[in-house]
Formats: structure tokens, C-alpha cells, sequence
């Protein structure tokens, strides 16, 4: 695949009649950031389920690096870290990452576990029931959770959603520092969240996908201006 | 696509049905009343083509469930939606046919005996099938749902003639009609009702499955006026 | 194999934790036994046991459903059933781990049934313990093989708690039927039928690899 890490090929989403994503051609170098806009229900979290591989599609294909258009290879390369955590409340936080590690196959779960809540600061609450975790340590540990397998992609459902600001600037340092070494695609509301991690973003509108210019990436404004003419209504002659 | 009038196949199908009805009820009204039953009898002639339509019902929709599942194609979905919905019907007229045959002949309404329990468990799956149809939410994971659902439901039907059986459910049931067993002048009705059946199941097939792809274009077109601009996002690149 | 174990794992400490699903299935067969008591009292010696027998498998079918419907109750909570979805191995070993786990959630609660059920029908359960175990564990694979199938589904339903028996009732009876001619059998002192016991591992065979294999798509979104 050559450098990329996501290829998409007229990948499409229908739930009977209603189209929620039309067919998509999308390719994902390695490495970069991609931000997914949009307004609700235009078919974001649809993408990247379809991505994960929690859904199959109704048409077209998905290629990842190392795992061609299989769908089950494809959730080994693939962490995804939604607005809802995945996580068990009766279960310690280091029960929820080695139960997700054993789920993904990782090789010593319980030394991973480890790892990740070190990595996450949530070595002290190791031991407590994630029920009882405040909303920004859920998202931490989601965030743990989403990678324990060590993805080489990791799709973002906003993330940011619920957080107070001081977990929100943690949460962006965090994507920060693991950008480098993997790739992400990140659906926010969150425009300078967006500018600040991305290098390219995506509008969906109903379903229909389009490119925002790659100059609208370098500050937050631009990008808002950028986004809103995307969703300008169009004339009707074109 | 639009029609200006039934469509070949409805039209197919329905003059095949009307042949075959009028020969059937021909060679019924004409059939000679058996000596030990009387005309009761005759309602037999309903009772075993139906009894055809209701598991080629199931079975048709268990297989277009496979294929659903197989093949993503939503026009197998529909299909085995519709084979579910004609085959309850088909169903129905049984356990209320025999029931009054035998009230007839044997002078009871029911009896739990193997073909008739078999056929009654049957119709429960059915219903259930129907109403996991009708509980789902989401047309496409209703699809799918359904189409695992029949597949154990078919699954279920041979598992469930050994079990009546073994709880001794072969009693009254009429042997199998072989030749020999059927009066003369038998043979020929029932095939003819077999016939029938399956021309009245295909015929109400299609009218079903026409239903079911008129009702699909309406939504499609319903959601296609709601949006008020039907492009996606205008790009700056 | 190791997400079977790890989802098996879970649904037990997580269960071990809480106990309200053993707890409540467990009060349900008393409240069962005594109602069926109260009903159909026994009478004196000459009690039909292949009666008795399908009084005891109607008890089990019920605290069965009552302990099906919540095995993915719990699933819902942080979607954590997407959390299952997403792992790299064929789903079927989700299905396996949870069925296993209700399976022996069930396992406990039909003993206890059983024990009750001969205090209040004066039935002598021991010399026949362990093919009544037996037959008790065959009927159990296939009500938990069905059932976790069904219960996955009745999730996403209207109406979740009636969908279950609904979709559930009208597929046991090979496993009702063949569990009861053998528990019968076994309380009148004759040996299981091959019959029966043929009968409910077919089914049980039969129940676990269809569900197995339609489990991944009742996981897809």
C-alpha cells in the first residue's frame, strides 16, 4: 500500500433506504493526523465504525497496512476510542485493560495493563472499580484501552466530549505526543482542537464527503471560516 | 420506476393461479365423496396444499435469510420478509382446516398428534419471527436478526418432529396418502391442490414483494424531498 | 480460545461481584416451586413423575430466561458490547464465553431447584444424581445456546424483557421434550432413553454451532 496506512474504495453505508454514507474514496498516508467534520448525523461515527470494523459495509472496500480488506485483521491494527468508554464499571481499571488486552491477543496483558496506566497516570487508581471514575479518568482509561494493542491506527470518536478543560488539554497532549508514530483520524466538534493536531480535515454533509483546503489547517480561524462555507448552503445551479 | 399497470409477473402468476383454481375446483366438485368420511372429506383438498405453502413459506425465508447474510442484497431480504408473511397465512388456513376436518371425522378439535403439533410449533416460530420483524429497530439490523433467526427456526423443524415424536405424538394422523391408500378419483384433486397452492403461494409472493419494493422506493424518495440541498459540502479546493 | 476464556472470566467476577443475577434467578425457582406446590399439589404415592419432571424443567426454562435477559444487560453500559465487537477474533468465542457463563449461573440454580423441588414433592433425588446431572447439564447447554443468541438480539428490541421468551419458547421444545422424557424415565427408576438423550445432543449440537456461526452478525452494527 505504499505509504498509506487507510485506503478506501467507494466504501458506502446504507440502512435500507436512508444513505448515511455515500461512496467514499479516501486514502490516509501514514502517519498524519486527519480530522473527520461535521455536523451531527452527517455520518461520522458511521465512517469510523465502518473503519474499526464494527460494521460491515454495504458497498465498497477498506485496505489497512498490514491486514489488506479483511475485516477481522483489521480490528488487530485498529484502537477506536469513542465518546462511550467500552468499559466494565463492576471491573478495576487494570481488570478493563487486561481483559481488552486478552481480547486483543497482547502477549503479557497483565505487564501492558501496567504500562498503560503508568502512561495514563492512573497507576494510583489501578485498583478501583471504573465505576466509580469522574468523566475525564474514563476517557483516560479509554484512551489506555484503545490502545492496548498497540494500533499503528487509532480512530477518535470525540474524544474531547464531557471534559473539563484541564482534561481536554491533557487528553490533546496525549494525541500529541502519540501522532508521530501513528496515524489518526480524529471526528471533533472541537475546531482548535482540530487545527492544533491536524494536518488535513474531511466535511461530512449527509453522507457526502468533501476536502477543506490543507492552508485552513494552520490556525483554528482559518479552519472555522473554512467549515462554515463547507456547510454553506449551495446554490442550486452549479 | 414507475408502472402504468401490474407487472408482467403479477399478471404471469395470476392468470396461472386462475387456471389452476378453476381446474382444481373442478376436479373437487367432481371428486367422489368418500364412502367412510362423507364431504367432509373434501376439505382435505384445502387442508394438504396448504400445508405445502406454509413450509415452503419457512423454508424460503430461512434460505433468503442465508443469502441476506451471504450477499448483503436487500431484495433478499424483502423476499423472505414476504415468503414469512404469505407462509403464515398459508399456516393459518391449515390449523384452522384441519381442526374443523377433524372435528368431522374424528369428532375432536385437536389432538396432539405429530403432524398437527409439528405445524403448530411451526406457526409459533412464524409469529415470533413476524414480531422480531416487527420489534427491531433499524431496517437493516432487522434484516439481518431476522435472517439468523430463521435459519434456527428451519434449523428447529426436523429437531421437532423427533422430539413430538418421542413424546408419542404419532397417533391419529392419516398415514401418508401413497396410491393406494386415496380412493379413485382422488390422486388427481390433490395434485391439482398441490398446484394451486403453489401457484397462489408464487402469485402472492410477487404481489408481496412488489409491496415491500414500492413501500422501499417511497422512503427513498421521501428522504431524497426532505433534504433541502441534495449535495454534499462545497470545498474550497 | 483466549477471548473465550477472557469474556468467560469476566461475566463470572463480574457476576461474583453484584450476585443480583444468581441471586434473582434463584428466588425465582423458589417462588416457582412453592407457586407449582400451592397449584398442583402432590398427591399421594402414585404421583405421575414424568409430571413432576416437566414441572421441574418449566421451573428451570423460567429461571433461565430471568437469567438470559440480564447477560447482556450489562453490555449496554459504556457499549461495552462495542468494546467485545472490536477484538480481532471470530465472534463466536464472545457467544461461547457468555453462554458458558450463564450456563453455570444456570448450573447452580437448577441444583438448588432440584434440591427444593424434592423437599416439596418427597422425591429421593440421589440415587439418580448423577445421570439426573447429566440430563440437568444437557437441557442447560440447550437453553443457554439458544437463549445467549436471543438475548444479544432481544437488546436491541422494543420491547427487550418479552422478546426473549418470545423468540426463546417455541425453538425449546426438542430440548424441553427430550429433557423431560429422560428426567421422567430417571424418576421412575428406568435408565435415560438413547432416544431422548440422542435428542438433546443433537439439539444442544445443533443450537450451539448455528448460533456460533450467526453470533458475528447479530455483533455488526
Amino acid at each position: 500500500m505504499s505509504g498509506l496506512a487507510l485506503r478506501t474504495t467507494r466504501l458506502t453505508r446504507h440502512f435500507g433506504p436512508l444513505v448515511a454514507l455515500h461512496p467514499l474514496d479516501l486514502e490516509v498516508p501514514a502517519g498524519e493526523a486527519l480530522a473527520i467534520l461535521g455536523p451531527n448525523g452527517a455520518g461520522k461515527s458511521t465512517l469510523l465504525r465502518l473503519l474499526a470494523g464494527l460494521a460491515r459495509p454495504s458497498g465498497g472496500h477498506v485496505e489497512v497496512e498490514r491486514a489488506g480488506r479483511s475485516r477481522v485483521a483489521r480490528r488487530r491494527h485498529v484502537g477506536l476510542v469513542s465518546h462511550a468508554t467500552f468499559l466494565y464499571p463492576a471491573l478495576t481499571a487494570r481488570e478493563n485493560l487486561v481483559l481488552a488486552g486478552r481480547l486483543y491477543g497482547v502477549a503479557d496483558a497483565d505487564r501492558r495493563a501496567g504500562e498503560l496506566l503508568a502512561e495514563e497516570e492512573l497507576e494510583g487508581v489501578g485498583e478501583r472499580r471504573a465505576g466509580s471514575f469522574s468523566r475525564g479518568m474514563a476517557q483516560r482509561l479509554a484512551l489506555a484501552r484503545g490502545r492496548v494493542h498497540d494500533p499503528s491506527i487509532l480512530l477518535l470518536d470525540e474524544p474531547f466530549t464531557g471534559l473539563d478543560p484541564r482534561a481536554a488539554t491533557r487528553l490533546e497532549e496525549r494525541l500529541r505526543v502519540l501522532r508521530g508514530k501513528r496515524t489518526l483520524l480524529l471526528v471533533t466538534h472541537d475546531l482548535s482542537r482540530a487545527a492544533a493536531l491536524c494536518s488535513r480535515a474531511l466535511v461530512l454533509l449527509r453522507g457526502r464527503a468533501g476536502w477543506l483546503a490543507e492552508e485552513a489547517m494552520a490556525e483554528a480561524d482559518r479552519l472555522q471560516a473554512a467549515y462554515r462555507r463547507a456547510l454553506a448552503p449551495q446554490e442550486p445551479e452549479r | 420506476m414507475s408502472h402504468s399497470g401490474p407487472s408482467s409477473l403479477r399478471r404471469a402468476t395470476a392468470a396461472l393461479l386462475a387456471v389452476c383454481t378453476a381446474a382444481w375446483a373442478y376436479l373437487v366438485w367432481n371428486a367422489p365423496v368418500d364412502a367412510v368420511q362423507g364431504v367432509i372429506q373434501k376439505l382435505l383438498y384445502v387442508h394438504v396444499p396448504c400445508v405445502l405453502g406454509a413450509y415452503l413459506g419457512f423454508s424460503l425465508t430461512a434460505v433468503c435469510g442465508g443469502l441476506y447474510l451471504w450477499q448483503g442484497e436487500e431484495r433478499y431480504d424483502r423476499l423472505a420478509a414476504s415468503a414469512a408473511e404469505v407462509g403464515v397465512l398459508f399456516c393459518t388456513l391449515v390449523l384452522i382446516s384441519g381442526p374443523i376436518w377433524a372435528r368431522g371425522t374424528w369428532g375432536r378439535w385437536w389432538s396432539w398428534d405429530l403432524r398437527l403439533t409439528l405445524t403448530l410449533l411451526l406457526y409459533l416460530v412464524y409469529l415470533a419471527y413476524l414480531l422480531l420483524r416487527s420489534f427491531t429497530e433499524g431496517s437493516e439490523r432487522t434484516a439481518r436478526f431476522a435472517a439468523v433467526y430463521g435459519i434456527v427456526g428451519l434449523a428447529v423443524i426436523p429437531l421437532n418432529y423427533f422430539a413430538v415424536d418421542l413424546a408419542g405424538g404419532r397417533a391419529i394422523h392419516p398415514e401418508n396418502l401413497g396410491g393406494d391408500s386415496l380412493g379413485r378419483g382422488m390422486g388427481a384433486p390433490f395434485a391439482m391442490g398441490m398446484l394451486t397452492a403453489a401457484a397462489a403461494f408464487l402469485y402472492l409472493l410477487v404481489r408481496r414483494v412488489e409491496l415491500a419494493r414500492l413501500r422501499a422506493e417511497l422512503l427513498r424518495r421521501q428522504l431524497a424531498a426532505s433534504e433541502s440541498t441534495p449535495s454534499g459540502p462545497s470545498w474550497a479546493t | 480460545m483466549n477471548v473465550f476464556l477472557a469474556v468467560l472470566w469476566k461475566d463470572l467476577v463480574t457476576e461474583w461481584r453484584s450476585r443480583d443475577r444468581l441471586v434473582a434467578m434463584a428466588v425465582f425457582a423458589l417462588l416457582v416451586v412453592v407457586v407449582l406446590w400451592l397449584a398442583a399439589p402432590p398427591r399421594a404415592a402414585g404421583e405421575s413423575p414424568a409430571r413432576l419432571a416437566g414441572l421441574l424443567w418449566v421451573t428451570t426454562i423460567f429461571a433461565a430466561v430471568l437469567g438470559l435477559n440480564r447477560a447482556f444487560a450489562l453490555e449496554l453500559e459504556n457499549e461495552a458490547l462495542s468494546g467485545l465487537a472490536l477484538a480481532p477474533a471470530d465472534r463466536g468465542w464472545i457467544y461461547l464465553g457468555k453462554a458458558t457463563a450463564s450456563f453455570l449461573l444456570l448450573a447452580v440454580i437448577q441444583a438448588l431447584a432440584a434440591f427444593v423441588f424434592a423437599l416439596a414433592f418427597d422425591l429421593d433425588l440421589r440415587p439418580v444424581a448423577l445421570p439426573f446431572s447429566g440430563v440437568a447439564a444437557l437441557g442447560g447447554v440447550g437453553l443457554c445456546a439458544v437463549g445467549t443468541l436471543f438475548s444479544a438480539m432481544a437488546i436491541r428490541t422494543s420491547y427487550r424483557e418479552v422478546m426473549l421468551p418470545l423468540l426463546m419458547l417455541p425453538l425449546l421444545v426438542p430440548v424441553l421434550l427430550g429433557a423431560v422424557r429422560a428426567t421422567g424415565a430417571l424418576l421412575e427408576g428406568r435408565g435415560i432413553p438413547a432416544d431422548a438423550l440422542r435428542l438433546l445432543v443433537v439439539t444442544d449440537g445443533v443450537f450451539l454451532i448455528v448460533s456460533f456461526l450467526g453470533f458475528d452478525s447479530v455483533l455488526d452494527e
